[in-house]
């Protein structure tokens, strides 16, 4: 990247964040809650993008992490008195290590076996907690998850949904920060070359079935993370919060922000998340028929996700960085041709 | 006795309609090297149909044939967004047949509505050997049997089944012969369509269908397909059976909601023991 393009990259990125972190004073409580459901999800998509975009491998199942996480926090909170902060914690280490459970012998897969594993391992977590009745409560859900709090502070009250709307995107941030700084280490240079050609990884000596797992972990983190932070926002969780559906949609936004692109999970998340809501929005006006929302929402997830595919297969973020980089060659040439003569 | 006879009639009746979504992977899995998501959405297009149709007064056998055509139409649809343009990898044809398969649900919903559908299948019941089963699940037998061998001699004898083995076994020859392999993906796709439309229109007297349900047949029909590695019919056949069986027994003998936890379970352990068997590092099939 040119010395110009990072450093508008750099002011890019610094309105983005003065931007998120101005906006919730301006948000109401509904609009905040929007704002709380995008940052979560550019958690999971960060640790999703990751994982297609570097080790090549499609999950279908963060949306089981994402269960996981939010049960764990849950159930520790609620039965045994765990203080949130640290069952959000465990939640998330629990999740990474369900993840390298279920990945050693999962990742032996690739491609659409993959993609049909991870679908049937979210089916069977999905039924272990429907049928953990007297831990989970079954289909008809945990309630009354305690709020966070840490030490005597609990978060409650007028400004419950403001406070968490910082530390969801404190978290994301976190999380992009964290997906930045790996990408340009050592480790990310050979999740680079995995991505490029696993034999000519594993040729140069990437250990390419640590770092995969390592990866699917890492992922598993995240969605872990973000579904403990969910869980007690809501104080509510059910089988039915974490659908087939939810799975899917995180692969729509790391596929529309662009798989492997950093700031493509926060794209993806973002644009993905507000355009459901607006259709939610348009679906419930009055004389709409009952299950409008529900047709909007299926229609623009299936259009996306094709449309992105078959038009920019790389995502938007990497489509967009694409166009800009080819005009300033563009005008760097007609520069040195403008010199020249 | 009595009772797992029961249960094994009933097993199987169920494994043959798995048999058939399984085949509609193979069919268009062998041509495109795409596994094709959609794969459940036509079965669901298929009994829903045939229920709307069956409402609408259409006698049984017409209602059925015209749902399968519907699906058939489905299926070469899907194939012209997932393979239509030349050069999309397999990987990005897996989730174009995901987001065509959630799209599918606004379209169904609108057509047919959000609510489980099913039609009274063929009436009357059989006693053999002692064993007392709804004569439909005789149908379904018969109709997987029929199409097992129709699809036999359509691989074997004719010249586009003879083309579409071609396309699979090595497209670059194939192209060389003048065998055009884009059109016979479509072809795979039309073919692949049919079959799941006629495994949803023998399914729904059996379970009701709804526009979701597409998700747990696609898992039970691939999962019977990765019995033979997606590539061989009859191999899916026998793992059809095979999970129809185990899945009626469990639920027989011990919790309902187990049943798809077989299927699961299986299908897991299946394909990591095939992923065990070959070499670690596979270059991407070009």
């Amino acid at each position: 990247m040119t010395v110009r393009g990072r450093r508008l990259g750099v002011w890019i990125g610094a309105a983005v964040a003065v931007g998120t972190l101005l906006l919730p004073i301006a948000l109401n409580d509904s609009q905040l809650t929007v704002y709380v459901f995008i940052g979560l999800a550019t958690m999971v998509v960060a640790g999703l993008s990751l994982l297609m975009g570097f080790a090549g491998q499609v999950s279908l199942g963060q949306g089981a992490f994402y269960a996981i996480g939010a049960y764990t926090a849950a159930l520790l909170a609620k039965l045994l008195g765990v203080p949130p902060v640290l069952a959000l914690a465990l939640a998330t280490a629990a999740t990474a290590a369900v993840a390298v459970v279920v990945g050693l012998p999962l990742l032996r897969l690739r491609g659409h076996y993959l993609a049909f594993a991870t679908l049937a391992f979210q089916l069977i977590v999905l039924s272990v907690i429907g049928e953990a009745r007297d831990l989970t409560g079954g289909d008809i859900g945990l309630p009354g998850v305690p709020t966070l709090s840490i030490g005597p502070l609990a978060l409650e009250g007028q400004y419950r949904t403001f406070i968490f709307a910082y530390i969801v995107w404190a978290l994301a941030a976190l999380a992009l920060l964290l997906n930045r700084n790996l990408v340009r280490s050592r480790p990310g240079r050979a999740l680079r070359a995995l991505a490029t050609s696993e034999p000519g990884a594993l040729a140069a000596g990437v250990a390419v079935g640590r770092f995969k797992l390592q990866v699917f972990a890492l992922s598993a983190a995240y969605a872990g993370l973000a579904g403990g932070v969910y869980a007690f926002f809501l104080s509510y969780i059910a089988p039915g919060s974490f659908p087939v559906l939810l799975s899917i949609q995180f692969l729509i936004m790391a596929t529309v922000g662009g798989l492997g692109s950093i700031s493509g999970a926060l794209v993806g998340a973002t644009v993905i998340t507000l355009m459901v809501q607006l259709l939610a929005a348009v679906g419930t006006l009055p004389g709409m028929p009952l299950h409008a929302p529900a047709v909007f929402s299926y229609a623009v997830y299936g259009l996306v996700l094709v449309l992105i595919l078959l038009l920019l297969p790389q995502g938007l973020v990497p489509a967009v960085q694409a166009r800009l980089g080819a005009r300033r060659a563009v005008s760097a040439v007609e520069a040195s041709a403008g010199e020249a003569a | 006795m009595q009772l797992l006879l029961q249960y094994l009639s009933s097993g199987i009746a169920t494994g043959c309609t798995f048999a058939l979504v399984a085949t509609g992977f193979v069919a268009i899995y062998r041509v495109t090297r795409v596994v094709n998501f959609a794969q459940g959405a036509f079965a669901v297009i298929g009994g829903m149909a045939a229920y709307a149709l069956l409402g609408r007064g259409l006698p049984h056998g017409a209602a059925e044939l015209v749902a399968v055509g519907l699906a058939a139409t489905a299926g070469l649809l899907v194939g012209l967004v997932a393979i239509g343009r030349r050069g999309s990898p397999p990987l990005a044809s897996l989730i174009i047949t995901l987001g065509i398969g959630i799209g599918s649900y606004a379209v169904l919903i609108l057509i047919f509505g959000d609510q489980p559908v099913s039609y009274d299948g063929l009436p009357g019941s059989a006693a053999i050997g002692g064993v007392t089963m709804p004569l439909q699940f005789l149908l379904v037998v018969a109709v997987t049997a029929a199409t097992f061998a129709l699809l036999a001699a359509f691989f074997n004898r004719t010249y586009l089944g003879r083309a579409l083995t071609a396309c699979s076994s090595n497209p670059h020859a194939a192209r060389l012969v003048g065998i055009d392999t884009t059109r016979m993906g479509l072809v795979s796709f039309a073919l692949g369509g049919a079959l799941g439309g006629l495994a949803g229109v023998l399914l729904t007297p059996l379970q009701p269908v709804s526009f979701n349900s597409d998700v747990g047949i696609a898992i039970n029909g691939f999962a019977a397909a990765v019995f033979g590695g997606i590539l061989r019919p009859v191999t899916a056949l026998v793992g059809a059976l095979v999970l129809g069986v185990a899945e009626a027994l469990v639920a027989g003998y011990s919790k309902a909601s187990y049943e798809s936890g077989v299927a699961l379970v299986l299908m897991l352990a299946l394909m990591v023991w095939q992923a065990s068997r070959r070499a670690p590092v596979e270059e991407a099939a070009a």
